[in-house]
C-alpha cells in the first residue's frame, strides 16, 4: 500500500467517522441517559448510565406497545416475503422461459410497479370495500404487490443462467410443469431467494408510509408507526425516544452484518445490468 | 396428420396467483385514481367535479408550492446523489486503507428506518439545543434554525436524504467500475491522459449504465418521498417543505379525497413524464456510445 | 429394442422451413447416427423424435405406435443431453432415480434399479455425490444412467460427447459402444463429428439443410457417396472435389472427386504435374498440398516418412478404381 493510499485512507476515516459514525453514537449515548441529560441533547458522557433500565421502561410504555408493534411487523414482513418468494418466482420463470407478446406485457406491467407511485385513498377505499383494510392480512397483499416488480425483476434475470434442458430433462422423466418449476427450478434459486428474502425485509419492516395509511389505530401498528408516535409520548423523555430509534435499528443492523454479501448483490444485481 | 398444439410446459396460470395481488391492491387503486381526482370526494359526499381539483392544485398557494417543492427537492437529491456516489466510489475502488470497511459505514443509513434517521436528524437539527448548533456556536457562528427557517428547512431535509442515500449509489457505482476493464486506463496513460482526464474520458463514459440507474432511481424516490420530510418537518415550517406526498397526505386527513388523489395523479404524470422520457434518453445514448 | 419410423416428418419455424420432409426407418436395436453440419437440422429432428420438439407435419412411430402427439414421458424413449442436464441439487442417486420418484414407486423398488443400473456403469460408489463432485466421464455415465433407468424403447443422444477433451472423448466413444452391444437397445445419436458417426454407427443418416442426403452403413457413406456433399463430409482429409469445366474433362458430369488417401505422389512421373504448397507432417502420415494449373489445390496423403520441400516438383496419380463421379 502506497503512502498515498495509507494517507487518504485514514482522512477518509475519520471523514467518515465524524459523518456517519456520530449520528449513530449519538443515538446510543443519549439512550443511556437519565430523561433529564438527554433533554440538553448534547454529547456529553451520561452521568448515570441507565441504559438497560430505558430499555426495559421503553418496551413497557404503553402496555408493552413496542412487542405488540414488534410481532405485527414480523408477522407481515414474514407473510409478505412468502407470498413474494413464491408467487414472484412463478410469475418471473414463465416470463423468461415462454418470450412472447403476453409475458412480455406482462413483465413490464410488473415493472411499472417499481415506478408508478400508489394511489394511496384510492387503495383506502378499495381496502375498506373488501374489509380487509386496517388489517394485517391487507397490509401483507399491499407490500406483495408493492414489491413484486423488483422481486419479479431478480428472479427474472437469476432464472435466465438455469439451462432450459434441465427443464426438459425433467420433463422426459415426466415431470408436470409444477413438478418441474417446485421441484427443479425453485431449488436452484436459493442464492437469489436470499437476496430477496433480506432486502426486501429490510424494506418492508422499515416501511412507514404504507403501514400510516392501511394500517391506522392500536391494534395493528407496526413498529415505524409506534416510533413515530413516540415522539409526543416522550417529548420531555428524549432518552427514551432514542432508546426507540436504537431498538428499531438492531434488527437492519443485524441483518447487514450476517448478509452484507447478500444485500450487496441484490440492490446491484437489479440496477447495474442495465 | 397435423399435430395439435400440445400444452406448454410453462403454463399461463402460473402467474395468476401474484396477478391476482397484482391488479387488485395496484392496478386497480391506481386507475381509478384518474376518476377520482375527478371527484368532490369527502366523508359525506362523492360527486363528479370535473377539472376542480386540478385548477385548485394550480391556484392554491401552499398547493403550488409543495409541487414545485418536490422537483426542487427531487433533482437536488438526485444530482447531489449522483455526483457524490461517483466520487466516493472512485474513492473507495482506489485501493486506499480501510476501504471495504468504509464502504459499509457509509451503506449502513440506507437500511436504518427513515423514520428513525428523521428524529434523529431532527434533535440534531433543534434550533437551539440541537448538537449540530452547539457545534456552530462552540466556533464562533450563529446558530441555524436549519427545520425552523422556512428558506431552510426544505434543503435541510434535501440534505439528510442525500447522507442517508448516497451509500446506495455508491454501491452501484461500485459494481459498475468493477466492470470497466484495467486495459481502458492503460491505453490513456500511455496516451498522456492526468488522473483528472481519465477520470473524464474513461470512467464516466464507460459507467454510464450505473450512472443512469443511479439517476433513474434517487429521481423517482426523491419525487416520491414522504417518511423523510413527514418526520422531520411535517411539511413546515407553514407549507415551506411540503412535497406532493405530504400534501397528499395532508388532504386525506382533511378529508378532501378527491383533492388528494388529484395529488397522488399529478405525481404519477410527473413521474410518467419526467422519468420515463429521462430513461429512455439516457439509455439510448448509451447505445450511441 | 423397437423400430422408430419417420413419414414425412417436416417442421418450419414461422416462414422458415427447417425440416423439409424426412423419411426414415431405424431398425430395432440399431445405433443410427445423424450427422451433418451446424444447422442442418439433426438436433432438431432428434428432438421432434423424443416429443420436446413439436413436428408441423407429419407421423413418428415407435414401435409401431404412433407417437406423433403424445407427450414425451409416453413415448418410451430416454435422453441424454450434450450438458448432461444433470439436477445440481440432488444426488447420483436422486439424479437416476428422479423419473421413478414423480411416478411415486415405493422406495424399494427405485432403490433397486437404481442400483443396478449403477452397477451396470460403475457409479456405485459414487451414488451420494453431487454433480458437481464428478468429473466429466462421471457425469456423463450418470446422465446415461437416467436414460437406461427408463427401460425406453430408445435411447436419444444429441452431441453427448462435444464437451469433452479428445482423450476422454475417445474413451467414452468405446463406452458407449459397448453399452450399446450390452443393452442391444436402439439408439440414435446426433453428432457433427464424421469421426464418431463412422466409428460408432450401424448406419449414418446425413443431414443437410433440412432433408436426408443419405442413408447408409459407414463404408457404404465412404465408397459410394451419393452426392459431393457427403462426399466432402465424410472422410478427414476432405476428399479432393472439381467441378464444372475440369470435372467435365475428368469425365464427370458434375463434380469429379478423389480422396486424398487415394492418389499416390511421385517425384518422377504421374498424371498431374504439381508443385508442392505446404506440408503437414503428422508422423504416421504426411499431408501434402500440391497445385496443379488446371485442377488448383490437391490435397493428398502419403506414408509419414516422406519428406517434401515447399516449392518441390512432382507428380499426382489417383487410384483410378477409386475416382467418384457425380
Amino acid at each position: 500500500m502506497t503512502r498515498r493510499q495509507t494517507i487518504t485512507g485514514l482522512i477518509s476515516m475519520v471523514v467518515a467517522f465524524v459523518l456517519f459514525v456520530v449520528p449513530f453514537l449519538f443515538v446510543l449515548i443519549n439512550a443511556s441517559k437519565t430523561a433529564q441529560d438527554a433533554s440538553q441533547l448534547d454529547f456529553s458522557w451520561p452521568e448515570r448510565w441507565v441504559f438497560w433500565e430505558n430499555l426495559v421502561t421503553t418496551v413497557q410504555t404503553r402496555d408493552y406497545a413496542l412487542l405488540l408493534a414488534y410481532w405485527n411487523s414480523i408477522v407481515i414482513t414474514v407473510g409478505a416475503i412468502t407470498l413474494l418468494v413464491i408467487f414472484g418466482a412463478m410469475v418471473g420463470y414463465i416470463v423468461q422461459r415462454r418470450p412472447n407478446r403476453v409475458t412480455r406485457i406482462v413483465y413490464i406491467i410488473t415493472l411499472s410497479g417499481l415506478m408508478i407511485p400508489p394511489a394511496v385513498v384510492p387503495t383506502i377505499w378499495l381496502l375498506q370495500e373488501i374489509n380487509l383494510f386496517k388489517t394485517l392480512h391487507g397490509m401483507i397483499f399491499i407490500q406483495v404487490a408493492y414489491g413484486l416488480g423488483f422481486t419479479v425483476l431478480l428472479y427474472r434475470n437469476f432464472i435466465g443462467t438455469i439451462p432450459r434442458e434441465l427443464d426438459e430433462a425433467a420433463i422426459i422423466d415426466g415431470a408436470k410443469p409444477w413438478q418441474v418449476f417446485f421441484r427443479v427450478v425453485l431449488p436452484l434459486l436459493k442464492p437469489v431467494t436470499v437476496t430477496i428474502i433480506v432486502v426486501q425485509s429490510i424494506t418492508i419492516f422499515n416501511d412507514f408510509t404504507h403501514p400510516l395509511y392501511y394500517l391506522p389505530g392500536r391494534d395493528n401498528i407496526t413498529v415505524q408507526l409506534t416510533l413515530y408516535n413516540f415522539q409526543s409520548q416522550f417529548v420531555s423523555q428524549m432518552n427514551l425516544l432514542f432508546m426507540n430509534i436504537m431498538l428499531i435499528t438492531i434488527p437492519p443492523l443485524l441483518v447487514f452484518i450476517f448478509f452484507n454479501r447478500q444485500i450487496v448483490a441484490g440492490m446491484t444485481s437489479g440496477a447495474v445490468k442495465g | 396428420m397435423s399435430a395439435q398444439a400440445r400444452k406448454s410446459p410453462y403454463p399461463y396460470w402460473f402467474v395468476l396467483p401474484a396477478g391476482l395481488i397484482f391488479v387488485i391492491f395496484f392496478l386497480v387503486p391506481t386507475v381509478t385514481s384518474f376518476y377520482f381526482s375527478l371527484t368532490y370526494w369527502d366523508p359525506f359526499e362523492a360527486r363528479f367535479a370535473g377539472w376542480d381539483n386540478y385548477v385548485q392544485f394550480f391556484s392554491e398557494p401552499y398547493l403550488i408550492q409543495g409541487t414545485v417543492n418536490t422537483l426542487i427537492f427531487a433533482f437536488l437529491t438526485s444530482g447531489l446523489k449522483t455526483a457524490l456516489g461517483l466520487l466516493l466510489a472512485v474513492l473507495l475502488t482506489s485501493g486506499m486503507l480501510g476501504q471495504s470497511l468504509l464502504r459499509s459505514i457509509i451503506f449502513f443509513p440506507v437500511l436504518v428506518s427513515t423514520i428513525g434517521v428523521g428524529i434523529l436528524f431532527k434533535e440534531m437539527m433543534h434550533p437551539t439545543d440541537g448538537f449540530l448548533n452547539i457545534v456552530l456556536d462552540s466556533i464562533g457562528l450563529s446558530k441555524v434554525g436549519f427545520l425552523t427557517n422556512p428558506s431552510l428547512a426544505l434543503f435541510s431535509v434535501a440534505l439528510v436524504d442525500v447522507w442517508r442515500g448516497v451509500g446506495l449509489a455508491t454501491l452501484i457505482y461500485i459494481a459498475g467500475l468493477a466492470t470497466i476493464g484495467q486495459e481502458y486506463y492503460e491505453a490513456a496513460r500511455i496516451d498522456g491522459a492526468t488522473r483528472w482526464q481519465q477520470f473524464w474520458r474513461v470512467t464516466v463514459p464507460l459507467v454510464r449504465p450505473a450512472t443512469t440507474t443511479v439517476i433513474i432511481l434517487s429521481l423517482i424516490g426523491g419525487l416520491r418521498l414522504f417518511d423523510l420530510i413527514w418526520a422531520m418537518t411535517g411539511g413546515g415550517p407553514g407549507f415551506s417543505s411540503d412535497v406532493l406526498a405530504s400534501v397528499i397526505y395532508k388532504q386525506y386527513q382533511a378529508g378532501f379525497w378527491g383533492l388528494s388523489t388529484a395529488g397522488n395523479v399529478i405525481l404519477f404524470l410527473m413521474i410518467a413524464f419526467i422519468v420515463a422520457p429521462l430513461a429512455y434518453w439516457l439509455n439510448r445514448r448509451a447505445i450511441d456510445a | 429394442m423397437s423400430r422408430v419410423q419417420l413419414k414425412e416428418l417436416r417442421k418450419s419455424f414461422g416462414a422458415v422451413d427447417v425440416i423439409k420432409g424426412v423419411d426414415l426407418t431405424i431398425e430395432p436395436g440399431e445405433f443410427c447416427v445423424f450427422v451433418g453440419p451446424s444447422g442442418c437440422g439433426k438436433s432438431t429432428l432428434l428432438r421432434m423424435i423424443s416429443g420436446l420438439e413439436e413436428q408441423t407435419s407429419g407421423v413418428i412411430e415407435i414401435n409401431g405406435r404412433d407417437v406423433s402427439n403424445v407427450e414425451p414421458s409416453e413415448r418410451g424413449i430416454a435422453m441424454v443431453f450434450q450438458n448432461y442436464a444433470l439436477y445440481p441439487h440432488l444426488s447420483v442417486r436422486e439424479n437416476i432415480g428422479f423419473g421413478l420418484s414423480l411416478a411415486r414407486k415405493p422406495k424399494t423398488e427405485i432403490a433397486q434399479k437404481v442400483g443396478k443400473v449403477a452397477e451396470i456403469l460403475q457409479l456405485s460408489d459414487y451414488l451420494d455425490r453431487k454433480p458437481k463432485e464428478l468429473s466429466g466421464g462421471q457425469r456423463q455415465r450418470v446422465a446415461i444412467g437416467r436414460a437406461i433407468v427408463r427401460d425406453p424403447e430408445v435411447f436419444l443422444f444429441d452431441e453427448p460427447l462435444s464437451n469433452l477433451d479428445a482423450a476422454l472423448r475417445s474413451q467414452m466413444r468405446i463406452e458407449l459402444t459397448d453399452l450399446h452391444a450390452r443393452l442391444g437397445a436402439t439408439m440414435i445419436y446426433v453428432t457433427h463429428d464424421q469421426v464418431e458417426a463412422m466409428t460408432m454407427a450401424d448406419k449414418i443418416v446425413v443431414l443437410n439443410g433440412g432433408r436426408v442426403e443419405q442413408v447408409g452403413s459407414p463404408m457404404e457413406l465412404y465408397e459410394r457417396p451419393a452426392s459431393p456433399f457427403v462426399a466432402e463430409f465424410i472422410g478427414s482429409p476432405k476428399m479432393n472435389l472439381y467441378e464444372g469445366a475440369v470435372a467435365q474433362q475428368l469425365g464427370a458430369n458434375h463434380a469429379y472427386g478423389i480422396r486424398p488417401e487415394h492418389l499416390s505422389v511421385s517425384e518422377t512421373k504421374g498424371k498431374w504435374p504439381v508443385t508442392v504448397r505446404h506440408v503437414e507432417r503428422l508422423g504416421a502420415d504426411t499431408i501434402v498440398h500440391l497445385e496443379n494449373d488446371e485442377l488448383g489445390t490437391i490435397v493428398a496423403r502419403v506414408e509419414g516418412s516422406r519428406a517434401f520441400r515447399i516449392g518441390d516438383k512432382a507428380f499426382a496419380t489417383p487410384d483410378p478404381a477409386r475416382e467418384v463421379r457425380f
